[in-house]
């Protein structure tokens, strides 16, 4: 499990992938049903942890996009349930621009509000016992001194609360880098082509 | 393997393998006990090795928010475990210092900003001073090297497959299309925009003593603050629109007037009296995608497609099949993109696909 990189990879994750999450399951919607989608949204992170270095991939949107386009065509060479659009449209939700973001302080503030709300918005003792864990940056058995509980109540809730901000994380509005293509929906997604 | 575990039940059991391997804290003894029982609890299944890696990665992430643990200690004690959310009071200096700061411990190993600041200002300054320019010079286009015809009118004309974007002096906006081209004529009673040919979209910013007049043959369409677009072909003109409304007739029948409205189409037959107007908002959005660089079909078919595609492209689809050309399809595609949406045709509707040249075949065995 521990690699060399590993550290480096998971805060590139946290940064370059998590964000646009919404944004690749907002494509796949388009085209498959709830339980391919999380399929193939798992699929993506376990060929995403299988990287030794990401010093190479300029943009993780992109990346991603184009991980979880490869993973659905899999699917589409077995069964042929998907609509044409899935495959031949990904760089317009993706807009595959390699260009890390001009303003990257702006950036990072906004990531950072992000992390905060997500926080906040946790239920009262799990938002505590995250806060303490992650902002004060206590281990889980200083935190379960500091509110009066146990031990395993505090992981409990970590692992409640890190779940409420996974299904936070999948719900989040796509995020467009502001690349000035207009995303025109209309009618209903389809999932399957009309024939 | 378990094929019938949800995706749902593996991401409550990631969540709880994160939180016991974090409960191990610096333990090194601690931290193999659960690492062994979490290996095999991975084994060599793909989603759980997913799901666990997205959950730690989540996890991890969150150690951004200590950034605001350690700029508090500093200044107010304690401001995050009592009061709520005091680190939205940060002023953005304060907070940029400790994002840059932050950024240079763990970040930006993996970040590599292309554009600096400055280089961002002066490229809005640049902006900035080429509108200055155009107001001195009287231009109706903002922008360099605009031709002019032998009236004086501005020519905008655009190669296959080149997409334009126009601003205009009046606050007015022109999309034009691949191969086409308009002529700006700004006078001080009306803004004239002729089409020579092509297809042109219009944003016209508001302005009811100066209406906005489109000519494209003998057809003529006035507004005076809506977004519309016209099409000229040899079969006649097709006004459609997207915003307001917007007046179509024919010169020398001034006195019938159609008015067609947003989500309204209007065509005007080269060769017919009548004006047809058909109400469609969805298909009219979908033929102005052209406006981001794509092509949306829905229901087309794909000789209609492969059509639309040509229009963009040297490289031309061609489909000898009848069959085949009349099988309907819906999608999304780069105008400049014919191979992957031929790939992509070839793959949903079990045709084959050939490159030659300068074409892409699409043909059934």
């Amino acid at each position: 499990m521990e690699r060399p990189n590993r550290h480096k990879i998971m805060a590139w994750v946290g940064a370059e992938i998590l964000p646009h999450e919404g944004a690749v399951r907002a494509w796949l919607r388009r085209s498959l049903g709830p339980a391919d989608l999380e399929d193939v949204i798992q699929e993506s992170y376990c060929r995403i942890s299988a990287l030794d270095d990401v010093d190479h991939i300029r943009s993780g949107r992109a990346y991603f996009f184009t991980t979880a386009r490869s993973l659905v065509i899999e699917r589409v060479r077995r069964s042929r349930i998907v609509s044409i659009e899935a495959v031949a449209d990904l760089d317009i939700y993706c807009n595959a621009s390699d260009e890390p973001s001009p303003e990257r302080i702006v950036g990072g503030r906004r990531e950072l509000a992000r992390v905060m709300s997500l926080i906040e918005a946790l239920p009262e003792r799990c938002r505590e016992v995250v806060r303490l864990r992650k902002i004060e940056d206590m281990p889980q058995r200083q935190v379960a001194e500091r509110l009066g509980i146990a031990e395993h109540a505090v992981e409990n809730d970590v692992a409640k609360g890190l779940r409420l901000i996974l299904r936070a994380l999948a719900e989040s509005e796509p995020a467009g880098e502001g690349s000035g293509i207009e995303l025109e929906r209309h009618g209903k997604d389809r999932n399957s082509r009309s024939d | 393997m378990e094929k019938t575990e949800t995706a749902e039940a593996i991401e409550i059991k990631a969540a709880r393998w994160v939180a016991r391997l974090d409960r191990a804290g610096d333990d090194p003894v601690a931290r193999a006990d659960v690492g062994h029982a979490l290996e095999a609890w991975l084994g060599d299944d793909v989603r759980r090795r997913g799901a666990y890696f997205r959950a730690a990665s989540a996890w991890a992430m969150l150690d951004r928010a200590s950034i605001l643990g350690r700029a508090a200690s500093g200044a107010k004690d304690d401001a995050f475990s009592g009061g709520d959310s005091s680190w939205q009071e940060w002023d953005d200096d304060q907070f940029d210092d400790e994002y840059r700061r932050y950024d240079q411990m763990q970040v930006s190993e993996v970040v590599r900003p292309s554009i600096s600041r400055r280089a961002a200002f002066r490229w809005g300054g640049g902006a900035l001073a080429a509108s200055l320019v155009a107001g001195v010079t009287g231009s109706a286009v903002l922008g360099p090297g605009t031709k002019r015809d032998n009236t004086g009118g501005e020519v905008i004309a655009t190669r296959i497959g080149e997409i334009r974007r126009v601003p205009l002096v009046d606050g007015s906006l022109a999309s034009v299309n691949t191969q086409s081209q308009i002529i700006v004529e700004y006078k001080p009673k009306e803004r004239k925009v002729a089409l020579a040919k092509g297809e042109a979209w219009f944003r016209v910013a508001k302005n009811p003593d100066r209406p906005f007049v489109v000519e494209a043959g003998d057809v003529r369409a006035r507004a005076v603050g809506t977004a519309f677009s016209v099409r000229k072909t040899d079969e006649g003109v097709t006004v459609q629109v997207t915003e307001g409304r917007v007046a179509v007739w024919r010169v020398g029948d001034e006195d019938n007037v159609d008015y067609v409205d947003a989500g309204s189409r209007a065509f005007v037959a080269a060769v017919l009296p009548q004006t047809k107007i058909s109400e469609d908002p969805p298909a009219i959005n979908r033929s102005l995608a052209w406006r981001q660089g794509e092509l949306a079909f829905d229901g087309d078919t794909l000789g209609e497609a492969a059509q639309e595609f040509n229009r963009y492209n040297r490289v031309q689809i061609r489909i000898d099949d009848p069959a085949l050309a009349s099988e309907k399809l819906v999608g999304r595609f780069r105008t400049d993109e014919p191979d992957a949406f031929a790939r992509a045709a070839s793959t949903t509707l079990d045709a084959d696909v050939q490159f030659v040249g300068g074409e892409i075949r699409l043909y059934r065995r």
